[in-house]
């Protein structure tokens, strides 16, 4: 069995210099994303706004979907980071929104689904 | 005089989960459905959003998604010796109004009865004799087994998208489910929700002493699910506000997810909200029912829906006053003992429990759903000898964080002043450190607990409200004593700094604090039309016509929460209807 901090390094090393845009799993990303899909459908009672062409989108920028005054005041670009930031932790990027989830940890997890929400149009 | 609909092939007299069920059944099969509800229709979009949602004062104490009772009550008394009087705020029990019914503010405890609740009268007789039932307790069998019942337990739970763990798959005890459950065909469709610290802690010392806890089933997914009706439930996201309050995660099984999308879209069915129904029309020499009569709730108007069929999927009081309002069936009396509507009424005995306090732990009890609890069966029901007990049925007994919601949950040790500068410190330590094990106990029938009209109140349409004599019973305090003392051997094990008294069972019923919207019987299933409502696939006896869902149709109600049997029944009537029924119309059981 290797020692723990050569495991704690090697990932470190991986981290570093591996491109998460390459290393993003986009299948993954489609099975994470069902948790999402929960709520973000096209049908016209969904509880979220739809994430078709989510990637590079203004915030709050669908017409027929009631955001809260905290994400219309929001004014972001759903750029990677900024997306990033909102699914690792919702209420810390957007305060007070009214989205019910309170985020996803893996760092990995989250760039797979963002690599999903890419191809999603 | 009321205006005459078109009419239609089946009505639905409410639209919660049953009358969903039955309207996405018999649109299936080809029928033109009316879905009729007395109160608005919702949206999860529009009514279940966050931040709204989660407000603990409108949803618990203002009681925005209950009936009004300034509409609709029933009146109580203890015994009939007494006059009753009207219930002017619901507190004991809380019937749902509006499109989704009771399920736009269940908790999500999701059951099957035992296979010996199934069979209740006969299976005590055969283990311990016909004297063991006391002359007054007027138990009865369902008309059907367990195992007749399964695969629609299965299918609902197929809706619901329910989260647990098995304990007896086809016939393979499972260790950490509940080893007591009759054979499921399947497992959970998602896994149990992730057990709360406290949780842990009971199912530890619960294992110690020789038992078999479990984690509590639920209809919170605990993960993204597409259900039956291929409609998405999202995964719990443990907010702590499930009963009482509509869910803003889509994860709370309801038929706002998992059915009436479907519905709505689906041109064979018509939704008419704000419509209630004050009779059915019945032809007493055809043992038919033509349709039924409503009033439109804006205008005052007053409509006759015609239908070939009719079901009444309305809360248990408002299919018992359908009955009695229209002249179906004979009204129970308790001298004679004679009639069968508002016979076998049952309720839940709770507010059971044991409140520990652990200087040492921090339990976080604003994060839960119903589903973060561990519960154990070996006290429940028959799962136990009751040979020289000299009492019957039994509880289950929990330990779990589901609702530490800041107005209502305060737990404070004993001895602390109700308000004041002493009780608000009390409370602020001991929010993070109490943990209560609760118990459920089975409620069974007694012949002085009916529903009959009340001869004095009515409701707003003019007709007689439902007259509630109900108490408890010495079998029920023997009950909840006997299994205390197995609740109080676990708490003391469990080593707390201190303990609060054991919360029993003492004095008349009191119809104020909440306790259980768990209403049972007054409709009752049975093999014989002297002693029952309906047949075993949910008939009339009275109207072949007439199907009568939900828990009133419950000959007397065991330990466990009644919703999931309450959907399996929907389904198992439903396949009678389509599959026998409408191809041959007419008594499906002759007695």
């Amino acid at each position: 069995m290797m020692h723990p901090s050569i495991v704690g390094a090697a990932a470190l090393l991986l981290a570093l210099s591996a491109n998460p845009a390459a290393a993003a799993d986009v299948e993954h990303g489609k099975v994470l994303y069902q948790t999402c899909a929960a709520c973000h459908t096209e049908r016209p009672d969904a509880l979220g706004p739809s994430l078709k062409g989510v990637v590079g989108r203004q915030s709050a920028a669908l017409e027929d979907f009631r955001y809260s005054n905290p994400m219309r005041r929001a004014n972001l670009v759903w750029d990677e980071n900024n997306l990033r930031a909102y699914i690792q932790d919702p209420q810390a990027k957007v305060k007070g929104n009214r989205m019910p989830y309170g985020g996803l940890t893996d760092a990995k997890d989250v760039d797979d689904i963002i690599a999903y929400l890419k191809v999603l149009k | 005089m009321a205006t005459r609909l078109k009419e239609v092939d089946a009505v639905m007299v409410g639209m919660g989960w049953t009358g969903s069920i039955l309207a996405r059944e018999l649109t299936k099969a080809g029928l033109t459905v009316v879905g009729l509800e007395r109160g608005e229709d919702l949206t999860p979009r529009e009514n279940f959003a966050l931040p709204a949602v989660r407000d603990e004062l409108r949803y618990s104490y203002r009681l925005e998604l209950i009936q009004d009772p300034a509409l609709e009550t029933v009146t109580f008394r203890h015994r009939p010796s007494e006059s009753a009087l009207p219930m002017r705020r619901f507190g004991s029990f809380l019937p749902g109004n509006s499109v989704g019914g009771a399920a736009n503010h269940w908790g999500g405890q999701h059951w099957r009865y035992l296979p010996s609740d199934h069979l209740t009268r006969s299976h005590i007789v055969e283990r311990y004799g016909a004297k063991a039932i006391p002359d007054d307790m007027t138990i009865q069998d369902w008309a059907m087994t367990y195992d007749e019942l399964e695969p629609h337990y299965d299918k609902f739970d197929k809706l619901c998208g329910v989260s647990g763990k098995a304990g007896n798959l086809r016939g393979q005890k499972i260790e950490g489910g509940n080893v007591f459950e009759g054979p499921r065909s399947n497992e959970y469709p998602t896994p149990p929700l992730i057990m709360c610290e406290s949780g842990l802690m009971f199912a530890k010392v619960a294992k110690e002493l020789g038992y078999h806890p479990f984690p509590q089933p639920a209809s919170n997914a605990s993960r993204a699910y597409t259900n039956s009706e291929g409609l998405t439930l999202g995964g719990c996201q443990y907010c702590g506000f499930c009963e009482r309050n509509g869910c803003e995660a889509n994860a709370k099984a309801g038929p706002h997810v998992c059915v009436l999308p479907v519905l709505r879209a689906d041109p064979k069915f018509t939704l008419r909200a704000r419509a209630w129904v004050s009779r059915l029309s019945y032809d007493k020499a055809a043992k038919k029912v033509t349709g039924v009569v409503f009033t439109d709730t804006r205008t005052g108007e007053e409509y006759e829906q015609p239908a070939g069929l009719v079901v009444l999927s309305a809360y248990v009081f408002g299919n018992i006053s359908l009955l009695l309002n229209s002249g179906i069936g004979e009204p129970y009396d308790p001298v004679t003992q004679k009639g069968v509507v508002g016979r076998n009424y049952c309720y839940q005995l709770s507010r059971l429990g044991v409140t520990l306090f652990f200087e040492d732990k921090v339990f976080n009890p604003f994060m839960g759903s119903p589903g973060t609890q561990m519960v154990m069966d070996d006290f429940d029901g028959d799962n136990f000898d009751h040979g020289g007990l000299g009492f019957l049925g039994g509880c289950k007994i929990q330990l779990g964080h589901a609702d530490g919601r800041p107005i209502s949950y305060r737990p404070v040790p004993p001895g602390t002043p109700r308000w004041g500068s002493t009780w608000k410190k009390a409370t602020a330590k001991w929010y993070q450190h109490a943990a209560r094990i609760t118990l459920s106990g089975s409620n069974y029938a007694s012949r002085y607990n009916y529903i009959d009209l009340d001869p004095t109140y009515k409701d707003q349409l003019g007709r007689p409200l439902l007259r509630m004599t109900y108490n408890f019973v010495e079998n029920d305090y023997k009950v909840a004593d006997y299994c205390m003392e197995v609740a109080l051997k676990i708490a003391r094990a469990m080593n707390p700094t201190m303990m609060g008294p054991p919360g029993l069972r003492r004095g008349d019923y009191n119809t104020v604090p909440y306790q259980s919207t768990h209403n049972t019987g007054g409709t009752i299933i049975g093999h014989d039309p002297k002693t029952s409502v309906v047949n075993r696939y949910l008939q009339a006896w009275d109207a072949d016509n007439l199907f009568i869902m939900g828990a009133s149709t419950f000959p007397q109600q065991p330990a466990y929460n009644p919703t999931g049997p309450v959907g399996a029944l929907a389904y198992w009537s439903a396949d009678a209807i389509v599959t026998k029924y409408l191809k041959s119309p007419g008594p499906l059981v002759h007695a």
